[in-house]
């Protein structure tokens, strides 16, 4: 760790860095092919400046003063190391140069990208199981957590996951090599019409073999391996080592994503196989000497001139019948109905009231005012209900007889009660 | 030969039956995109086309590789596709025609339908065909009728199974858009295919409402 730090502080120190562009990094790859088909250790000054401009053709036509842009990405180069001048001559003479093994290094991972490309899908898992049984059966054997460590988990995590990038990297090349054939075989198409069917039909089968590789991992490969890793986690979970099982776990993890992007990949050429097969039988096989296009042209062209329609059926959708809706009635809102008269009751007639009348009527007679009536009536009458007596006196009195009244009436004393007297004719 | 369906009885008692017949009847065209349907049809053909031909109309199978209803009685309703549905098919006929678009596996945007109607066809043409009655004061009031119409021609093509239309205005080509082409698919006479096209039914010209007058 603390050559780590060191190391760290010394790069900051320094202030190292790199800066590439992709002409540079293209100058490096070429410089790489030249040696290496020449055979040679380095590469004369000259060389240099040529294999630049060509580079610098391709990737920036059209630009100016390359010789002097040349020159400044030469002393770039060097600078950051990745260049060195191993003639040893200085200024005297034009120099030799050859590249560090940090340029190789650079140039060798984006050659290897394009290398695994073309190994074999199989090989790869084969070689993966092949790991994964060895690791297992380490497991199996391993009784302490050295043991899980060395022997497993780092394994795990530095070998399997390596084999596993490789994989990664070679469906990245499958992908390349699925849309170069998409391109070759559009370009073929377009160029030969039918006398290209033959060779579509070659590079639709030779990718179908790439296709059946995908197959074979996927049924087959992936499975095999996510049953291995299983028993791996299992043994780890059983000697309760979380290292080896998180390592387990992360593995298993690249292999889904291997497996779903084999799912995706297949579907997707599936289709497209499909259309192009329909397509060279249905269009270029039907119309050998590409003139249907030309004649639709022209027949679209004119359309408007001399019009006519397509006709097909339009049967109206069938009537479905409904159930009959029987959904329950609901009854209005209502309270039971009640008789809200009560009930009559029999009663006694009220004798004791046409008594009352009777006496008031023979009082009547012969009497001038209201308080002789009352006299005559209210000695009869329970002191209780004296006043209530002397209401209904003065009403009969009223109804039955002429009274009449002073504007000050005076009042008059009968029994225990006092009233305004009337004079009666 | 023992065929999958001996009696016209087991092809109405199959379960894809009821789709392929509604899918039929309403116009639909069906290839071997539709795959179940598409065997179902070539399966029970033989027993099928006596069995519509007594509805008045025909089952056209098309070595293409598709099926389709054709109404022969005059009295079975049809439908007569529209200026924009007849012109966006045969565009569209054209880019499935093209090459270049095998790599795309027959997906193209919903512009390039356009584009190639305006530089075949031109803008005012294509006005004329769309909507001959309207007299439109823009530029940009023709361009939305004419997007409008050719929208709605696109739709109706859908539902015939002349195309699918997927996600971000992208269109899937079908093959039954070689239907489009039937008029010129001989070299021999254009003129004479479209007659023998009409008298067959497949096809009618003039105004519709010029016939529906007479």
């Amino acid at each position: 760790m603390t050559d780590l730090h060191r190391l760290v502080g010394s790069l900051q120190q320094r202030g190292a860095g790199l800066t590439l562009d992709t002409t540079d990094l293209c100058f490096l790859i070429v410089l790489r092919d030249r040696a290496d088909r020449a055979a040679l250790a380095s590469l004369e000054e000259e060389i240099l400046y040529d294999v630049y401009e060509q580079v610098c053709d391709l990737t920036d036509p059209g630009a100016g003063q390359v010789r002097k842009r040349a020159t400044h990405a030469l002393q770039r180069l060097r600078q950051q190391r990745l260049l060195g001048r191993v003639d040893g001559a200085g200024l005297v003479r034009a120099g030799e140069y050859a590249l560090t093994r940090l340029a190789t290094a650079i140039v060798d991972f984006f050659l290897a990208d394009e290398a695994l490309t073309r190994d074999s899908l199989t090989i790869l898992t084969r070689t993966l199981a092949s790991q994964l049984t060895e690791i297992k059966s380490e497991a199996s054997r391993a009784c302490s957590p050295e043991d899980w460590k060395v022997r497993v988990s780092a394994p795990l995590r530095i070998t399997v996951a390596d084999l596993i990038s490789g994989i990664e990297r070679r469906q990245r090349g499958m992908d390349a090599q699925q849309r170069e054939v998409r391109e070759e075989i559009g370009r073929l198409l377009s160029k030969d019409w039918f006398s290209a069917v033959d060779a579509c039909e070659d590079l639709l089968a030779s990718t179908s073999t790439t296709l059946r590789e995908l197959n074979e991992v996927l049924l087959q490969d992936t499975s095999h391996l996510q049953a291995l890793l299983q028993e791996i986690q299992d043994l780890a979970e059983a000697a309760e080592d979380l290292e080896a099982r998180d390592a387990c776990l992360r593995v298993q993890e690249q292999v889904d994503r291997v497996a779903a992007w084999g799912g995706a990949r297949l579907g997707a050429w599936s289709d497209y196989f499909q259309y192009v097969q329909h397509y060279l039988r249905s269009v270029v096989r039907l119309d050998p000497d590409r003139a249907l296009s030309q004649r639709l042209r022209d027949q679209l062209a004119r359309w408007v001139e001399s019009p006519f329609y397509l006709i097909a059926g339009q049967a109206p959708s069938a009537w479905v019948l409904r159930e009959p809706d029987t959904r329950p009635i609901r009854p209005a809102v209502t309270r039971p109905s009640r008789n809200r008269e009560s009930e009559l009751l029999p009663t006694p007639p009220d004798q004791a009231s046409a008594d009352l009348e009777d006496r008031i009527r023979s009082a009547l007679e012969g009497a001038h005012t209201l308080s002789e009536v009352l006299r005559e009536v209210l000695p009869q009458t329970p002191a209780e209900s004296r006043y209530l007596t002397t209401g209904r006196v003065a009403g009969l009195v009223a109804r039955e007889a002429r009274p009449h009244s002073d504007l000050e009436r005076p009042w008059v004393e009968v029994e225990d009660l006092a009233i305004e007297d009337w004079s009666l004719d | 030969m023992e065929h999958a369906y001996p009696t016209l009885q087991s092809v109405l008692e199959d379960e894809a039956f009821p789709r392929a017949d509604t899918a039929l009847r309403r116009g639909r065209h069906i290839d071997r995109d539709e795959a179940e349907l598409y065997g179902f049809l070539c399966e029970a053909q033989a027993l099928l086309e006596p069995f519509y031909r007594r509805f008045g109309m025909e089952l056209v199978r098309l070595e293409d590789g598709y099926f389709y209803l054709l109404p022969v009685d005059p009295h079975v309703s049809r439908r007569r596709l529209t200026p924009g549905a007849m012109l966006a098919g045969q565009a569209l006929a054209l880019l499935y025609l093209d090459p270049s678009l095998v790599e795309q596996a027959g997906v193209i945007p919903r512009s390039r339908v356009l584009e190639l109607l305006g530089n075949l066809v031109g803008e005012d043409r294509l006005l004329q065909a769309l909507n001959p009655r309207r007299r439109h004061r823009t530029d940009t009031a023709q361009q939305e009728t004419i997007r409008r119409e050719l929208d709605k021609g696109l739709r109706a093509l859908e539902e015939m199974g002349f195309l699918d239309r997927l996600e971000d205005e992208a269109l899937r080509l079908r093959l039954p858009l070689l239907r489009f082409a039937d008029p010129v698919r001989t070299l021999a006479d254009p003129a004479g295919a479209l007659r023998e096209m009409l008298s067959r039914g497949e096809i009618e010209v003039g105004d519709e409402e010029e016939e529906e007058d007479e």
